[in-house]
């Protein structure tokens, strides 16, 4: 064993972003590391989505050799497995570290408690990012299917938005897990309702006008549909404009942000007074 | 921020209180539980102080409320001069914390990893932290194995890295809770050695622990919390005087049953009969103010099929005052 005495001296990064930078990187780093040291990876990530795209390609018949169908399918089943993952991922982000025992040392960390999970979330949502290259990989290669977008850059900007909208409602999630131990399970239960108001694999304009408000209030909704505006030619869906969708998208997200960030602090407080946050 | 000035006090606890309610399916209060009732006490800049106790004295409640991570219901608690209500992250940013037992690591990840990853959580600069990860693998004689996932570690060396990991932002002060729980002999003692290691650079330890001997080899000054209060505060040394008066047998026996044990409780003079087992051979300790003169009663009641192994009369240690203190 070496000496302790030779340590060297503290220095600590200046900056209150530069800090906060430094733990969302550290954040999603772990949360990688731990997703990949888990053999089982791979379902989710490479098995599911290739038997996912075999029946589409199947179920579509003639259709499926044109690109937009190939951009439907990643499209959607890319949401699917974004919005997928960031649920399991709210879930799991605090989750985990009660059932590992790594809760203490988590929440005696000098930041706040949002800041962690924001990195965690976010690599849980992408994860969903993966999980659609790979159907986009499977599509071109395997099925030897066109792919074709609109207007690249615009299919970007609306694509990286819609991954920050989606964190932004994980996170939002993620409190529901602090308050409540079974908190998971009303997240779940909300996979499936969010997967159909948001339009992830057919267009929101098909739904009933009693879903509307809802799906109007779920910032993916207006990503998704950004995301078609730029990548499919003559889509049209709500009527809407790509910039008004990309301005209601980033209005929604940083009130899910805001409101997400002012809950942590609430239920973290809750938490320290009634000494629970660390039961399992 | 500018440091908090604390007057040589790295720990200041004046009228610490936390209760735990317990509400009813309607809401209403059902129980109150007291986990500490008022409790006072200071650590000097530098001591290493222990805080000793049965299961369910506060020790933990104390240890949580001091690293922030539980709110007093009432009194004031000070860690190197900053409020543990108000200054958290402040706080946070400047101690260590090493929990005892399996808790606290990422154990499918490697010891690199955990290092790295805390270091960050701590905001040490990444530039640092690359010299002094490695070192500090060193120091805990974990370098050779840093690529490991921890799962493969044992109990000792996932104590170490708890050390590791709670020097990684080079605190000034450090709390160790129950660091050597569960532990073989020698990999206690490692422990053991890197408490006095870190106190000989200056910082400081408030240490909790189930083990006497520990306390007394360890710490400068001891508190003794029961049920939610200190009843006792000073060295080990000045402690043991609140049994000088006493001696104390101490029998390695094989084959004894219970009621042995019960018998000798109930010899005149003997004011404590403590029985431990490790593995076929019991160890009991009979504290007594007759001292030697009592062996020849003990003998008597041995049962014929029992034998004694050893004898020796002793002079009391810091767990028969502490004995004496949880019991009164």
């Amino acid at each position: 064993m070496g000496a302790l005495s030779e340590l060297a001296p503290g220095k600590k990064v200046e900056g209150y972003m530069a800090f906060r930078g430094q733990v969302l990187k550290a954040c999603m780093i772990l949360t990688a590391k731990l997703f990949f040291a888990d053999p089982q990876w791979i379902i989710p990530s490479i098995i599911a989505p290739f038997i996912f795209t075999l029946v589409a390609f199947f179920l579509f018949g003639g259709q499926a050799s044109t690109g937009s169908f190939l951009l439907y399918l990643v499209l959607g089943s890319g949401l699917m497995g974004m919005w997928g993952t960031t649920i399991y991922g709210s879930s799991n982000s605090i989750g985990f570290d009660r059932w590992n025992g790594t809760m203490e040392s988590t929440l005696a960390a000098p930041i706040p408690l949002s800041w962690i999970a924001l990195g965690r979330v976010l690599f849980n949502t992408f994860e969903g990012v993966i999980n659609a290259l790979f159907i986009l990989v499977i599509g071109l290669a395997w099925f030897q299917v066109g792919f074709g977008v609109l207007n690249p850059g615009l299919f970007f900007l609306a694509s990286v938005s819609t991954f920050l909208s989606l964190s932004a409602f994980g996170l939002l999630m993620c409190t529901i897990i602090l308050l409540s131990r079974k908190g998971g399970f009303i997240t779940n239960s909300m996979e499936i309702p969010v997967y159909i108001a948001t339009g992830t694999m057919f267009p929101v304009s098909i739904l009933p006008l009693v879903v509307l408000p809802f799906a109007f209030l779920l910032a993916p909704t207006w990503g998704i549909e950004a995301i078609r505006l730029s990548a499919l030619p003559g889509y049209t869906g709500l009527a809407t404009n790509y910039w008004l969708d990309l301005g209601i998208l980033a209005i929604e997200t940083l009130a899910y942000l805001g409101l997400a960030f002012f809950l942590f602090k609430r239920v973290e407080a809750y938490a320290k007074r009634n000494g629970t946050l660390e039961e399992y | 921020m500018e440091k908090a000035r604390h007057n040589g006090k790295a720990i200041e606890v004046v009228g610490l209180t936390r209760e735990y309610i317990t509400r009813s399916f309607f809401g209403g209060v059902s129980r109150v539980t007291k986990a500490l009732d008022g409790i006072d006490f200071d650590v000097a800049t530098g001591e290493l102080f222990g805080l000793i106790g049965p299961n369910g004295a506060g020790k933990t409640t104390t240890v949580k409320i001091l690293t922030t991570l539980l709110t007093p219901t009432g009194g004031e608690a000070k860690i190197l001069g900053l409020d543990v209500n108000k200054d958290l992250y402040e706080i946070r940013r400047r101690i260590g914390i090493v929990f005892g037992g399996e808790r606290g690591l990422y154990n499918r990840v490697s010891a690199l990893d955990n290092l790295r990853y805390f270091s960050d959580l701590y905001g040490v600069d990444p530039a640092v932290a690359k010299t002094r990860i490695p070192q500090l693998l060193e120091a805990v004689g974990l370098a050779d194995r840093a690529q490991e996932r921890v799962e493969k570690y044992s109990r000792g060396m996932k104590q170490r890295l708890h050390i590791a990991k709670a020097l990684v932002h080079d605190p000034e002060l450090l709390v160790l809770d129950e660091p050597t729980i569960g532990l073989d002999p020698g990999g206690a003692r490692d422990i053991r050695n890197m408490i006095r290691e870190m106190q000989k650079q200056g910082k400081t330890i408030l240490l909790t622990t189930h083990y006497m001997f520990e306390a007394e080899e360890l710490c400068q000054r001891v508190a003794v919390i029961s049920k939610g209060k200190i009843v006792a505060l000073d060295t080990p040394s000045e402690l043991k005087r609140l049994v000088r008066d006493i001696s104390v047998i101490e029998l390695r026996t094989y084959g004894v049953t219970s009621d042995y044990v019960e018998s000798l409780k109930r010899l005149p003079n003997v004011l404590r009969v403590v029985s431990e087992l490790d593995s076929e051979v019991q160890t009991i300790r009979i504290q007594s103010p007759l001292g030697a003169d009592l062996l020849p009663l003990v003998t008597s009641a041995l049962p014929s099929d029992a034998k004694i192994i050893d004898r020796t009369i002793k002079e009391p240690t810091l767990e028969d005052a502490y004995l004496r203190l949880v019991e009164e």
